[in-house]
């Protein structure tokens, strides 16, 4: 269950604008952010919120990038692999995270702290390769880089 | 790098922070929307923006003055003016820099756009990965409306306008109009194709006016300065103003810069991002995102302007140039850039939804040298079929795979021949 | 009207007509998947590319989106357009299984048909294909996701056409799915039409599910009886078994959809229980000896009672053969009756509604869906006629506004105004809103008897009711629209509500509105009951003739009578009282099990038969199979049956109209033709109206309206005004008797299917009487009736009437316990059960 205060203060949001459905997605990621993904539970509390129907949230929850329906680690990490990327190394920056995480793209690490994902390019074509973690870019990439950013990422946690 | 263009968009770019509104104010920055909250009538608005010959920075072009001229006097109420900052386009990144550069610019150019419109209501439509930019946006926004920029009447006159951001989750197919406008209103963000244009029903069935971020950063300086200096502003002929190219892929600098409409390419190339690193020979460039054409070497001097573009078929996109050496294996670019247009499909009709798949399949196998001759000329056909797709995401989708053919079927035919990529 | 040419051909269509019809018309079939035209088009399959050679567009283009205009060239048939519409199969074939000759589509699916004559049919394509789970969807339509060709009209049809939210599109790209939230059993009451509609075999009809292929059933055009609008089906029976039945096309009645009581509603038809052969006293006799006993028992009882002795009683769900053959043995011998009605006060509202039907205010229910505003009264359209609510849905979905005056708590798959206020003060509300909205002088100009009704209706500032402002800008805007229509039901209203709607109609057409009046009936043919229903007695005067003693017999064709009547106790002690009690039906009813002697009668699907709807549209429903004992159940499932004999195995029953005349020693037609020609002579002996009818095997696709069907009777009565004050009572709550959509019809509850898909019933309260009552939703309560007490759960309601309680009359509830109507349940009648 959402917390109350949440709840509240999203339902206030929703009061004050003239078409609820029209902050579905703030709506989303608000409760995303307090689960840490979107889980059925949240599909749920969403559509009541929102007066819609979980179905009616489900059509757009599994439309977007960004709306995790399965759960995911602490830090989603996703990897750009769009074409500039692609040139600039970013097979090899995958195989050093799946490697250093000791998972593949797509799934997490048991500690639940890490979520590889792919994404499309992310508009940071000068910093290639390049990637984000809980939409915070990093780039241009090296594997030294990647293993300081873990590292802090870890001692954080 | 010598720059010594004028720089308008960028003119208040900072290394590390963004213009502040006082910053911005003593540019010049928010004297055009007095202007306009004082001597022009709405219509004065959409004038200035055709003779400007502000044409639409979004990719499509479209001249900005005639988009606004399309809503009807009688149109209903309220209106509503998007920015779009949805950006998604690879290899464009223009907009975002522009954000983190001067946020009033936009800001100032979305009231005047919205007067224009006779808007009450503005979004600016963002993507997720650029937090950090709706962020500034919402901050900078609440700034403005105390300043009084924003809001209730205006600077003290009848003119009200609020702007809210709007967080998308992340499709390509938001960045299009009509896609973007059901985004807005919590449907699924599929294309409608009009009539009804957005400029006569739009958000919530009232007319709706979308410009891209760089357009919109355009408008307060055409007004302060006329239009006959913007066209002024560009080296050509049918050009208006300047154009931020971000130039990524084998250049030393990637990164944006503002130059005039119409620069050549191999200047922008050579002068401003650095030229190619030692050992990398030009091959080929998307000139404007992954939806436009490969620019041949035969094109390395080209003007760098929509319609000298567009005679010899190609298209400036967004500006965004993706520079390619010898050493890069297009079939593989290609191959990648059909991966990111299949995955991003919204999937409503069949070309598109099912076709992009078909031809990445193809072309993986060409790729990894398990390629037939037959691929070609099916590659061709398929390309062609995806026209008649229901959007414009399509034909832009298979733009990089014409040309690859066009331009590069050689190195196609090495791949069968060779039965390997012979860039491994 | 623009111009356009086709394949070298020319054609004017109305301007607005896309392209695809244009080409329809000239009988050139483009391809579609995803264009419906009910759906309209959205240009998502790109299969329906044509060129256009001339005028405004050029090249290959949708012709589902594009508008003929004057001056343009089109061909279907150009290289470039048929290379095109090909690939595009070619796609849409790229993740379909094989799996043709096992699906249940095979046969009459549209992406077969197309990649057939698109001509698509080798592979090229190298990946694999693309697979998806399937969803549980309820027990009547079965998902395959594997076989979609994203055509998006499921969903189209599902959410925008029906209003409906728990089915849709999920997912993007080439992952995009369609289905619902999670598992579980569709929502909607219209189902079954996404069997209709996908143009594959992503939703197939579960209940007729490897039963066989379309041309291996016997198909016919029939009609549906499971409730008074009449909508068109096609059923399709397969040895000797009624198999499936989908919606017909019919541009006045149903459009392209039908409702799931409808579709799924046959099940009676092949029941293993359906009685097959004839009764005396138990006893499986020969049909001929069956007719022996009852003409000789009815000989000894007209012979020492007098006719009048027997007594006979039809119904509303019989053909007008069957109603009318038994009215004309009544007659030629002397009987009582017949009767068409258990209630009386039921018979003159039906009347009264049949009566003011008049043409030029009938509208069908394809006209009602232009309708501007509607206003219903006194009827529940989901629950009472499913399809009503989907066509009010195109009304409201097209800018119509819809304002429905009932105490139930109405549930209608779009915004409505409800104004939820007790029986007695419909007939005050209705008239409320519609003076505001008519001027004195207009009722005034439709003479002194107009006037005075006028005058005498209070005005709204003087009615002093609750909900004034609202009813205000109701008014108002009723006042401004163009083409108005009233909605009437019939059963749970007062008295004097139906010719009130007619009359307020009439004030509103003075208005120079198109206006339109449309009433709910509660049988398939209670319209045709209504026209031959006379004025001698009612079935309570039958009743206690019964009992006294007087009426020695009753034969009953085609109903039960303790379906729909509220004193159990009381019909049992009269049937122990008869001397003879003959039932003609063909389903195995509490009336049949009791009766002396049964004949068993063929259902609609074998008899056919002729209907009239409740606008007074004659309808003929063919026959479809010839009957008999499902092979399935005579021979265990195996075939071919190793039992050997003559004739079809339970094709006993006959029409129930010939056992009719056989028992009255009548002459028996040679054949259905000759029948229907005799009747119809007859029947216009007795009401001109039927003279116009055509003969049987001419009547057009949408049958024939009924002209001025009774006499209207006196327009702008009075009387409304003087029922309109029953007691007050402040002790307790007026019991409402419904229906639903689902559990309450007397044939559908005979499918396993609707069984499984029906809702548990329950009693309805307003809060504020929940809240005196210390009761809330989902509390077990109790009522006691005279009979008994009622058992069963409690929905507590804002959107009804406060002061009532409303009952369904579900098979799973005893609610025939109550034994008197109308009945006030007071409050310490109702008590909550613990569990
Ligand atoms: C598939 C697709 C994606 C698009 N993405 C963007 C985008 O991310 N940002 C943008 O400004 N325009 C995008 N556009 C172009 C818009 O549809 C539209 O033309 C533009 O935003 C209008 O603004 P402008 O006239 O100022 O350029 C896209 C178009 C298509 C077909
Ligand atoms: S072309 Fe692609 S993106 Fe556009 S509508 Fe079709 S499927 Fe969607
Ligand atoms: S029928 Fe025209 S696009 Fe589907």
């Amino acid at each position: 269950m959402l917390p109350t205060e949440l709840r509240a203060s999203l339902a206030e949001q929703i009061a004050s604008v003239d078409h609820p459905r029209e902050l579905l997605v703030d709506v989303m990621f608000a409760v995303q952010d307090h689960y840490g993904y979107l889980s059925d539970q949240a599909v749920e509390e969403v559509a009541d919120l929102l007066g819609m129907t979980p179905l009616e949230v489900e059509e757009l929850a599994t439309f977007y990038t960004f709306v995790y329906r399965h759960r995911v680690g602490k830090y989603v990490i996703h990897v750009c692999d769009s074409v500039i990327c692609w040139m600039d190394g970013h097979e090899s920056l995958v195989e050093h995270l799946e490697r250093k995480l000791e998972i593949k793209m797509g799934e997490t690490t048991p500690d639940g702290l890490f979520t590889l994902l792919p994404v499309c390019c992310i508009g940071y074509c000068d910093r290639a390769p390049a990637i984000l973690i809980n939409k915070k870019v990093y780039g241009p990439l090296t594997p030294e880089k990647i293993d300081e950013i873990l590292a802090k990422l870890q001692g954080e946690a | 790098m010598p720059n010594n263009y004028p720089q308008v968009l960028f003119q208040n770019r900072k290394p590390d922070r963004i213009t502040t509104l006082e910053e911005y104010q003593q540019s010049g920055g928010y004297r055009a929307l007095a202007d306009v909250l004082r001597n022009y009538s709405y219509k004065d608005v959409q004038e200035a923006l055709v003779e400007a010959i502000l044409l639409g920075r979004g990719g499509a072009a479209f001249p900005a003055g005639r988009k606004l001229m399309t809503i009807a006097d009688d149109a209903p109420f309220p209106r509503y003016v998007v920015c779009n900052a949805d950006e998604m386009e690879p290899g464009t990144f223009k907009d975002r820099v522009l954000i983190h550069a001067d946020p009033h610019m936009i800001i100032e150019g979305m009231i005047i756009d919205g007067y224009g419109a006779k808007a009450e209501k503005g979004v600016i439509f963002i993507r997720p990965e650029y937090e950090s930019a709706a962020k500034i946006l919402e901050r900078e926004i609440k700034i403005a409306k105390e300043a009084g920029f924003l809001g209730k009447n205006i600077m003290g006159t009848d003119y009200s306008l609020d702007i809210v951001v709007h967080r998308s989750a992340g499709r390509y197919i938001c960045g299009e109009v009509t896609a973007q406008l059901n985004a807005l209103m919590g449907r699924r963000p599929n294309p409608k194709q009009p009539p009804p244009y957005p400029t006569e029903k739009g958000l919530w069935d009232r007319p709706t006016v979308l410009q891209n971020v760089e357009t919109l950063a355009n408008i307060p300086h055409i007004i302060r300065n006329g239009p006959e200096w913007y066209k002024s502003l560009a080296k050509t002929e049918t050009g208006a103003g300047t154009k931020i190219f971000c130039v990524s892929g084998r250049v030393n600098k990637p990164g944006c810069v503002e130059l005039p409409i119409g620069v050549r390419l191999s200047e922008i190339i050579e002068l401003h991002a650095g030229g190619m690193p030692a050992g990398s020979e030009y091959k080929a460039c998307l000139p404007g995102g992954a939806s436009t054409r490969y620019l041949s070497k035969e094109f390395y001097d080209i003007e760098m302007d929509f319609e000298p573009l567009r005679q010899v078929g190609h298209r400036l996109g967004t500006g965004a140039i993706m520079v390619f050496d010898h050493k890069t294996c297009l079939v593989g670019a290609t191959l990648n850039l059909t991966e990111f247009f299949a995955r991003e499909s919204c999937g409503w009709c069949t070309p598109c939804r099912e076709g992009l798949p078909y031809i990445r399949d193809l072309l993986a196998r060409l790729e990894a040298g398990d390629g037939r001759e037959e691929l070609i000329p099916m590659l061709q056909q398929m390309s062609k079929h995806l026209w008649s797709s229901y959007c414009a995401f399509a034909p832009g989708a298979v733009s990089p795979v014409e040309s690859l053919i066009t331009y590069f079927e050689d190195e196609v035919r090495d791949h069968i021949s060779q039965k390997q990529c012979p860039f491994k | 009207m623009p111009n356009i040419v086709i394949d070298d051909r020319e054609i004017e269509v109305p301007a607005g007509t896309k392209v695809i019809d244009a080409a329809r018309q000239l009988d050139i079939m483009i391809p579609r998947f995803c264009y419906h035209v009910a759906l309209g088009s959205v240009g998502a399959c790109r299969v329906c590319a044509v060129k256009f050679v001339e005028g405004p567009f050029k090249g290959v283009q949708m012709s589902c989106m594009i508008d003929a205009k004057d001056g343009m060239v089109v061909s279907t048939t150009d290289e470039e357009a048929v290379e095109f519409r090909k690939y595009v199969i070619e796609c849409l074939m790229l993740h379909h299984p094989h799996d043709c000759p096992v699906c249940d589509e095979g046969g009459h699916c549209l992406l077969q048909d197309m990649t057939i004559s698109g001509g698509h049919g080798i592979r090229r394509y190298l990946g694999s294909k693309r697979t998806y789970r399937d969803q549980y969807l309820g027990p009547l339509v079965q998902h395959e996701m594997n076989r979609c060709i994203h055509c998006y009209r499921c969903s189209r049809f599902y959410q925008e056409f029906a209003g409906y939210r728990d089915l849709g599109v999920m997912q993007s790209a080439n992952r995009v799915f369609f289905g619902r939230y999670e598992d579980g059993i569709l929502e909607s009451p219209f189902t079954g039409n996404l069997s209709d509609i996908c143009p594959t075999g992503v939703y197939t009809d579960k209940p007729s599910r490897f039963i066989g292929r379309r041309w291996d059933y016997e198909r016919s055009p029939s009609l549906c009886i499971n409730c008074s609008l009449g909508c068109h089906t096609v059923a399709s029976a397969r040895y000797r078994q009624l198999v499936r039945q989908e919606a017909r096309y019919s541009e006045e009645v149903n459009g392209y959809f039908i409702c799931d009581r409808g579709r799924y509603g046959f099940f009676y038809a092949s029941h293993e229980k359906r009685p097959r052969r004839a009764l005396v006293e138990g006893e499986e006799v020969a049909y001929h000896q069956a007719i022996d006993t009852v003409r000789e028992k009815l000989a000894q009882i007209s012979g020492s009672a007098g006719p009048e002795a027997i007594a006979c009683l039809s119904s509303e769900r019989s053909s007008l053969e069957t109603q009318a053959m038994l009215k004309r043995v009544c007659q030629n011998k002397n009987w009582s009756g017949p009767l068409f009605f258990m209630e009386q006060s039921l018979a003159e509202k039906v009347k009264t509604a049949t009566a003011r039907l008049e043409p030029g205010l009938t509208v069908s229910l394809r006209e009602l869906e232009q309708a501007d505003f509607i206003l219903a009264v006194g009827a529940d359209p989901i629950n009472e006629a499913p399809m009503l609510a989907l066509a009010m849905r195109q009304a409201q979905r097209f800018g119509g506004r819809v304002v429905v005056i009932d105490p139930r708590p109405i549930f209608l798959p779009f915004d409505f105004q409800h104004l939820p206020v007790r029986l007695h003060e419909v007939d005050l509300y209705l008239s409320l809103m519609i003076k505001a909205a008519v001027d004195r002088e207009t009722a005034t100009e439709l003479g002194p008897s107009a006037a005075e009704f006028y005058q005498t209706i209070p005005t709204l500032e003087t009615a002093a009711v609750p909900l004034q402002e609202q009813i205000a800008t109701l008014a108002q805007e009723l006042r401004g629209c163009q083409r108005p229509v009233i909605v009437c039901g019939t059963e749970v209203v007062p008295q004097t509500t139906p010719a009130l709607a007619a009359d307020q109609v009439l004030l509103l057409k003075a208005m120079d509105k198109q206006t339109g009046l449309f009433y709910l009936m509660p049988g398939a043919n209670t319209f045709g009951a209504s026209l031959l229903s006379g004025d001698d007695g009612s079935f309570s005067t039958t009743l206690e003739s019964i009992e006294k003693g007087k009426i020695k017999a009753l034969i009953v064709t085609e109903r039960d009578l303790f379906w729909k009547y509220q004193n159990k106790q009381r019909l049992e002690r009269i049937i122990e009282k008869l001397d003879l009690l003959v039932v003609l039906d063909y389903v195995d009813s509490e009336t049949a099990q009791k009766s002396d002697v049964f004949f068993p009668v063929s259902s609609l699907y074998e008899a056919g038969g002729v209907f009239i709807n409740q606008e007074g549209r004659v309808q003929v429903a063919p026959k479809v199979y010839l009957g008999g004992t499902p092979i399935k159940q005579n021979s265990g499932g195996g075939h071919p049956p190793r039992v050997y004999g003559v004739g079809i195995p339970g094709s006993e029953p006959r029409p129930a109209w010939q056992v009719v005349v056989e028992i009255g020693n009548g002459e028996l037609p040679p054949d259905e033709e000759t029948a229907f020609a005799t009747t119809r002579k007859w029947l216009a002996e007795g009401n001109p109206v039927f003279a116009n009818l055509p003969p049987i095997d001419q009547f057009p696709d949408d049958g024939v309206r009924l002209g001025p069907a009774l006499d209207v009777g006196s327009r702008f009565s009075l009387d409304w005004q003087t029922e309109r004050h029953p007691k007050r009572n402040s002790d307790g709550l007026e019991l409402i008797l419904v229906d639903w959509t689902f559990g309450t019809e007397e044939l559908s509850i005979y499918s396993p299917h609707l069984r499984q898909v029906e809702k548990e019933p329950c009693l309805s309260m307003h809060t504020s009487d929940a809240v005196r009552l210390g009761l809330s939703s989902g509390d077990k309560v109790a009522i006691r009736f005279d009979g008994g007490r009622v058992e069963a759960s409690l929905c507590v309601a804002e959107n009804m009437a406060s002061g009532v309680i409303v009952m369904p009359r579900h098979r799973l509830l005893e609610w025939q316990k109550i034994k008197e109507l109308p009945r006030i349940v007071r409050f310490e009648e109702i008590e909550k059960v613990s569990v």
